[in-house]
């Protein structure tokens, strides 16, 4: 059986950084404090100059893992192919790119790169021997929305399984798993002047089993009667938007199981009896003991994004929240104590 | 979505230079979750009361020693905006904001890595200038 292991990605503290309530210190303190034992942290957010950070910034990050006593588990690394406004980057450009990423990667100490989705499949080949030298594993994310019948995203898998090498993988994002719409992208929409109609046309999607994207999807578009009720910019944005929350069966991993390194576990709004809205965390993780996973699952906050002009920032209370259930769940499944 | 990461408050100020007023300042956090070198913002838009201030009229910094108007920028890729660090944005305009009340409107577009549109925010904030 597995031995499923829990993180936090600084990510979900990125509104306490931005506007200075918390130093990356306070983060690491924070979750030290939680009994947080592993992060994920995205260098491009909180390392400045990266992939070139000072000495400076390096040994304080040396330090902060030192006192903290945090496993610095995975760096989200992201690949400027529009770096330039009149062209996009060549194929040596984009490998000389990630080659500093994997350095930088294994100078924090970490031995995991998520590479955001739609990275060419072209870079993975010539980075192997990099990989390998640095011991860092590349692992495309496959996000809710560019998932695994994108095209891009298949060519990286298509690539991936024909090197099959170790150092090349897969990390999930769980917003592939929505029952529901998140309710606090819909509220954040609707005061923006999102039409309840088309709110309730999205949720009634969720309702029936299917998501937005496969909608659309199938009917080349919005379909006609989407369509009718769109009369306001809220309107569209809210619909286009949509098709970023998926609703897969888990099975659709079965065949990616030996792949994947890494599991983002996304959080829209935990609720008040202790569950995330959209997301079944207990099934998830159901499959993912049964499959015999043995990686990190990273909480992942993205309702900060959906935060009403006004109300409080939650961050620190939805990631304990969070961390409490999938703890929790772990615990059930696993019967041992699990952080 | 980034909107509230637009137009720090009381940030917008007129710039005094050898005692006459050349324009003004204000600063602005990214609209984005991560930094990006310079040449990956796409556009920055200012209005004052409605009025459209001329592009070129316009200059960035992300440490107040080295400044590029909109176009310069364009290959700007050493200097980095971080996230969590406010962009400078500079307006040239002789005798800058007159006394009063303002209505400023800050537009901040950049490029970002995977999505296919630029992420867009935008701000409108009452400025009073004594």
């Amino acid at each position: 059986m597995g031995n499923i292991k829990t993180c936090v990605s600084l990510y979900s503290l990125q509104d306490e950084y931005l506007n200075k309530r918390m130093s990356l210190e306070d983060i690491f303190k924070f979750l030290a404090e939680n009994k947080v034992e592993g992060i994920e942290i995205i260098p491009d957010q909180m390392l400045h100059n990266t992939p070139h950070p000072s000495e400076e910034t390096l040994v304080e990050w040396d330090r902060l893992v030192s006192i903290y006593k945090m496993k610095p588990v995975i760096a989200d690394v992201f690949l400027n192919t529009n770096l330039y406004k009149n062209r996009e980057l060549t194929k040596k450009e984009c490998v000389d790119l990630l080659i500093e990423e994997i350095k930088l990667a294994n100078r924090l100490g970490i031995n995991l790169i998520r590479l955001v989705s739609m990275v060419p499949a072209f870079v993975i080949e010539p980075l192997l021997p990099y990989a390998e030298k640095y011991n860092v594993t590349l692992a495309l994310e496959i996000h809710a929305g560019l998932s695994f019948d994108v095209p891009k995203t298949q060519e990286f898998i298509d690539e991936m399984k024909r090197l099959n090498s170790p150092y090349v993988g897969l990390v999930i994002d769980a917003g592939v798993f929505c029952k529901r719409l998140p309710r606090v992208m819909a509220d954040y929409c609707k005061h923006l002047g999102t039409n309840q109609e088309v709110i309730d046309y999205i949720n009634d999607i969720f309702a029936q089993g299917k998501d937005p994207r496969k909608v659309y999807l199938e009917n080349g578009g919005f379909p006609d009667d989407l369509k009718k009720l769109l009369k306001s910019e809220a309107d569209h944005f809210f619909a286009h938007f949509a098709d970023g929350y998926e609703n897969e069966p888990y099975s659709i991993l079965d065949e990616y199981m030996p792949y994947i390194k890494h599991f983002h576990f996304k959080l829209f709004e935990m609720t008040e009896n202790g569950e995330e809205y959209s997301i079944d965390y207990k099934g998830l993780l159901q499959y993912l003991h049964e499959k015999g996973y043995d990686g990190y699952v990273s909480t992942e906050y993205e309702g900060n994004r959906w935060v009403l002009p006004g109300h409080p920032m939650v961050e620190k209370e939805q990631v304990l929240a969070h961390q409490a259930l999938i703890r929790n769940v772990i615990k059930d499944l696993e019967g041992q104590e699990v952080y | 979505m980034f909107d509230n990461n637009v137009f720090l408050e009381n940030t917008c100020k007129n710039i005094e230079e050898a005692s006459k007023i050349t324009g003004f300042e204000l600063k602005t956090n990214i609209t984005y979750y991560r930094g990006i070198p310079l040449s990956m913002v796409n556009d920055i838009r200012v209005e004052v009361d409605g009025e459209k201030i001329p592009r070129e009229n316009i200059s960035c910094s992300v440490d107040e020693v080295d400044w590029f108007t909109l176009d310069e920028m364009e290959t700007v890729t050493t200097y980095k905006w971080e996230y969590g660090e406010p962009l400078l944005v500079r307006v040239r305009q002789d005798g800058g904001l007159s006394k009063g009340t303002h209505q400023v409107a800050l537009d901040v577009i950049v490029r970002t890595a995977y999505i296919p549109v630029p992420l867009a925010g935008r701000k409108v904030r009452t400025v009073e200038i004594a």
